[in-house]
């Protein structure tokens, strides 16, 4: 066998052998992904489908009556417009208050920046359960801002949670680290020499703002508020404990169905109807993506 | 080879584990968790224990009867839970499923010893305990204890209430008592009078969700006035020094039941039926009486008379009857006539 002919052979070998590796190395992730995700939405599928007595039990039987519940009473498409309408406030809450955070971190530099982003990323390392607990002892009658308006001569304490205000708080609060990690990635594509630039020929610190540093952090903040969409739109936890009974979410709505009333057939529908919006949402920020270019 | 060698060592091992498991016999208890779990260990389960050297028994704690139907109904085909206790209604669900195994006279005696309300048509299990519900306020801003439901609706409670709203079975208990003492349809008529009658309470709630519990936040006195379940009550009450107390109304009250079944395929069955048969004797159902002043659901019961003053037993005259069964099969109508009449007055 000449020289040739061996280089060949293994050459053709080496294409051969990368096909089945790039398979094998996926073969993991796609148990996971079988066993932790289609699984189970396959799963919650069925049971939407389910039949369930008002009482909570199962018949064994087929039935699509939670589908047209939830197609035909208003309730539930409250729920759903509620749902959107609080997370996509939320998402521009956070946002607003995150950017400004954001743009200092990425300019700050050394040690500084290090303590300013380990500020910023360590209440990821609370649960969300506890920090909502702080912000009903910040927030109650008797909490840190009534007691400084009362001070400030309020003749009665405003209610600032169990009820929307709460919520929105809260969870502005929670998703904020996200939010900002998100922008800082996105800010990495700026270069200070194309401020500096746009200084040098002129332009006010506003335009350089507006006609440099946002088109280029725009798709950080299209992820960040991709996330933080997602995030609030599923979160049960600060609803459920600054919302007071008053506030109908998605996810609060399923928690009851599934926990209170025991209705899993249609807690398993609103689910998939919480899975639909995550596409919607999905789909929207590949298309602003692709837009930005 | 090195196949059969690795089976012979698995079938040795399983026989080891097995003869092990026959020497010593362990069965799960699922009940609540929290204050629950404390009291039943410490009032009934560790006596069993040591009334029954061979039996260990394990705590399966879970925050709600719901999730505890969630566990079963995964664990149908292989159950790895022998008893469980939870509220009749959830109790009625997994009787309709066939999770449980029906206890009667002929295989657990001491039914006979029973109530006759502790024992239901549609439910395999018996009641192990009957709660009822209760006012709770705070000492501080009601020295003396509020005689009606309606203290919930004056001025001085304006934002200061707290109600486990309904479909929450405190909240449906209120609904159903105020509808009971306004000469209201009951369960037929969906509660309607109970529904007008929650309308000038609606407006002082701070909140339908208290978290976790009702007590914290009256101890606390970041609400001063709601509706509880008085076995926890008495406890917070002893525990916080007196600050939160419980009373029963003019209107009355209604008993909440939590039944103990026996899980269909139990893997202990017969320690199992052991444990539920020491868990409603007449002993056994004293001493948690008097631990936790739940009341007892064994008529031959002797309780020492400083725990029946706080538990429902004295006032039994003021007992408004729920049939919870029934309430079950209509509860997301409740539900949705809650919301729509009770919860935006509250907004």
């Amino acid at each position: 066998m000449t020289a040739a002919a061996i280089s060949k052979v293994s050459g053709r070998d080496a294409d051969f052998g990368a096909a089945p590796i790039a398979l094998m190395l996926l073969v993991p992730i796609t148990i996971v992904n079988l066993i932790g995700f289609v699984l189970p939405v396959a799963n919650l599928a069925i049971l939407s489908v389910s039949e369930v007595r008002s009482s909570g039990a199962m018949t064994g039987g087929w039935s699509m009556a939670k589908w047209l519940l939830v197609a035909t009473d208003p309730f539930y498409w409250e729920l759903l417009w509620n749902s959107v309408r609080t997370s996509l406030v939320i998402t521009a809450l956070t946002l607003a208050v995150s950017y400004p955070i954001a743009l200092y971190l990425h300019r700050s530099t050394g040690l500084w920046r290090n303590a300013l982003l380990v500020m910023v990323i360590s209440p990821l390392l609370l649960s969300a359960v506890v920090r909502t607990y702080g912000w009903i002892a910040i927030l109650s009658d008797q909490g840190l801002v009534n007691q400084g308006l009362m001070a400030l001569g309020a003749s009665e304490p405003v209610r600032l949670m169990f009820n929307l205000t709460g919520v929105t708080i809260g969870l502005t609060e929670i998703l904020m680290p996200y939010m900002i990690v998100a922008l800082l990635a996105g800010l990495g594509r700026l270069d200070p020499r194309v401020e500096e630039a746009a200084a040098t020929l002129g332009a006010p610190p506003w335009r350089v703002f507006v006609r440099i540093v946002l088109p280029l952090s725009l798709p950080g903040i299209a992820l960040g508020s991709l996330l933080t969409f997602v995030l609030a739109i599923s979160s049960f936890i600060t609803p459920k404990l600054l919302g007071g009974g008053r506030v109908f979410l998605l996810a609060t709505e399923v928690y009851d169905q599934a926990m209170v009333t025991l209705d899993w057939p249609l807690a398993a529908t609103l689910s998939i109807i919480v899975l639909l919006v995550f596409g919607v949402a999905l789909a929207l920020y590949g298309r602003i993506l692709r837009s930005i270019g | 080879m090195t196949i059969r060698r690795f089976a012979y060592t698995t079938v040795a091992l399983a026989t080891m584990v097995s003869a092990g498991a026959a020497s010593a016999q362990e069965i799960t208890v699922m009940a609540y968790t929290g204050l629950f779990q404390d009291l039943y260990t410490k009032a009934v389960i560790a006596p069993f224990e040591a009334a029954n050297p061979g039996i260990k028994v394990n705590y399966a704690p879970q925050p709600g009867s719901a999730a505890m139907i969630g566990q079963l109904r995964a664990q149908a085909a292989a159950p790895q839970v022998d008893v469980v206790i939870m509220d009749v209604s959830v109790a009625k669900v997994g009787s309709d499923e066939g999770l449980y195994t029906k206890l009667d006279e002929q295989n657990m005696p001491v039914v006979s010893e029973l109530y006759p309300n502790a024992r239901f048509a549609e439910v395999a299990g018996v009641a192990v305990t009957f709660d009822n519900l209760v006012l709770i306020y705070n000492t501080d801003a009601y020295p003396e204890a509020p005689t009606s439901y309606l203290a919930m609706a004056d001025e001085a409670a304006k934002g200061k209430v707290v109600i486990p709203g309904v479909p929450d079975i405190q909240g449906s208990s209120l609904v159903m008592i105020l509808d009971a003492k306004n000469g209201g349809p009951g369960v037929d008529g969906l509660f309607d009078k109970g529904m007008e009658a929650m309308a000038p309470i609606a407006p002082n709630v701070q909140t339908w969700e208290p978290k976790p519990e009702v007590y914290a936040p009256i101890i606390a006195g970041q609400a001063t006035i709601g509706v509880g379940w008085n076995a926890r009550a008495q406890v917070n009450s002893d525990t916080s020094g007196g600050k939160l107390k419980a009373t029963i109304p003019a209107e009355g009250t209604a008993f909440q039941v939590n039944i103990i079944s026996l899980v269909n395929g139990a893997p202990e069955a017969e320690a199992a039926k052991k444990f539920i048969a020491y868990a409603l004797s007449a002993e056994t159902q004293k001493r948690f009486t008097e631990t936790m002043f739940y009341a007892p659901t064994n008529a031959k019961a002797d309780i020492d008379p400083a725990a029946i003053d706080r538990t429902v037993l004295k006032s039994l005259d003021k007992v408004v009857p729920i049939d919870w069964i029934a309430v079950a099969k209509v509860r997301d109508k409740v539900t949705e006539e809650w919301r729509r009449r009770v919860l935006p007055l509250s907004r």
